[in-house]
């Protein structure tokens, strides 16, 4: 993989191509890992992942003529969405002052403030001021209309505390069955 | 009946005028130039067109005897390739004209490529840990550089690396690969 990504030595990369240039056993093992490499990024440009992304990645999305919808509520603030059928992306920025937490947890409640799922230890960075998590936009556009809670947890020995919540109410858009 | 023959074996052949030899040792780098050309030129038809390309001038030298040390032929395939991939880099736009207007009749079909169950993978993806996730997606999406990630996650490039590493594994393992 690292061969096909391009972050081997010069060196490395002489060796690998030698080897490939006798080697068919290798080379299969090669188009496997382009296989992969390839659905990889088919799927991560789908946008129906649930994951937590870079600001540079929301801006090369939005470069490349992807459509982004993007929430941005305040600290504990509640907010209308929704998601429109030619959207591409769906982010949702979180700020919170992530300075004091060594682990971060998003937690995804219903409306009833039952948490449906955890996304534990997410990566963040300490400065950064906020978390963008990228929603899936497959399971928006299905969803019903709705209310969900994310609630960003620092996690420690103490146990865990609230570093900010915030509350979106989905209003579906896109015909739909009225539930799951 | 050249199947048998090493790749050292096939380039004397060659240089007598041996169409079989020839054959065979297209069908032996065809495939490996081609991947060669995936690697460095993102593209199936230019790795087509590389392929191509590479086999006539690797035939023309080895008709012409230019071939000093026959058991070189693998590391003069990959000489070849390197610089028809500088030249190609050089004359893309010409080489996207010509392929738009000569392409379906030239190249043959590609070798296929393994079919991954992309349900499976997004199934896979979605179990791995969250940190691996992100960098699994910010690798694949544009190729972002393990010094971008490991800025975004305020960490080491060492350690993006690992966490790439790791997630590909468990990737493989997920989708039946490591069998």
């Amino acid at each position: 993989m690292d061969y096909w990504l391009g972050v081997l030595s010069s060196g490395a990369e002489e060796s690998v191509e030698e080897h490939l240039m006798t080697c068919d056993a290798c080379g299969n093992r090669l188009r496997e890992v382009i296989a992969l490499a390839e659905s990889l990024r088919a799927l991560a440009k789908s946008g129906s992942l649930q994951v937590v992304i870079s600001d540079r990645l929301v801006k090369q999305a939005t470069e490349t003529g992807l459509r982004v919808r993007e929430y941005a509520p305040a600290l504990g603030e509640s907010i209308q969405c929704t998601v429109a059928a030619d959207d591409d992306l769906l982010v949702a920025r979180l700020a919170a002052d992530l300075t004091t937490a060594s682990r971060v947890d998003l937690s995804w409640c219903g409306p009833g403030g039952v948490e449906v799922h955890r996304m534990a230890d997410i990566p963040v960075r300490a400065d950064a001021g906020d978390v963008i998590c990228q929603q899936s936009i497959t399971w928006a556009k299905a969803s019903p209309t709705t209310s969900m809670v994310a609630r960003l947890l620092a996690i420690d020995s103490n146990g865990e505390r609230v570093l900010g919540e915030f509350t979106f109410h989905h209003t579906r858009t896109i015909p739909g069955p009225p539930g799951w | 009946m050249h199947v048998g023959l090493t790749d050292a074996d096939l380039a004397p052949l060659i240089a007598e005028g041996d169409r079989e030899a020839e054959a065979e040792m297209c069908r032996r780098m065809g495939p490996r130039i081609r991947l060669y050309g995936l690697r460095h030129l993102r593209s199936p038809s230019a790795a087509d067109d590389l392929r191509q390309q590479v086999l006539m001038k690797i035939i023309e030298a080895l008709r012409a005897g230019r071939l000093r040390e026959r058991d070189k032929l693998a590391q003069f395939v990959l000489g070849t390739c390197r610089m028809t991939v500088l030249d190609l880099r050089r004359n893309a736009h010409r080489q996207d004209e010509l392929l738009a207007m000569f392409g379906g009749d030239l190249v043959p079909d590609p070798p296929s490529m393994p079919r991954l169950d992309d349900s499976q993978l997004a199934r896979c993806v979605q179990a791995l840990k969250e940190r691996e996730r992100s960098v699994v997606v910010m690798t694949f999406y544009d190729e972002q550089t393990a010094s971008e990630t490991a800025r975004f996650l305020g960490t080491s490039e060492a350690n993006v690396r690992v966490i790439r590493h790791r997630a590909i594994r468990q990737l493989r393992a997920c989708m039946g690969a490591s069998s």
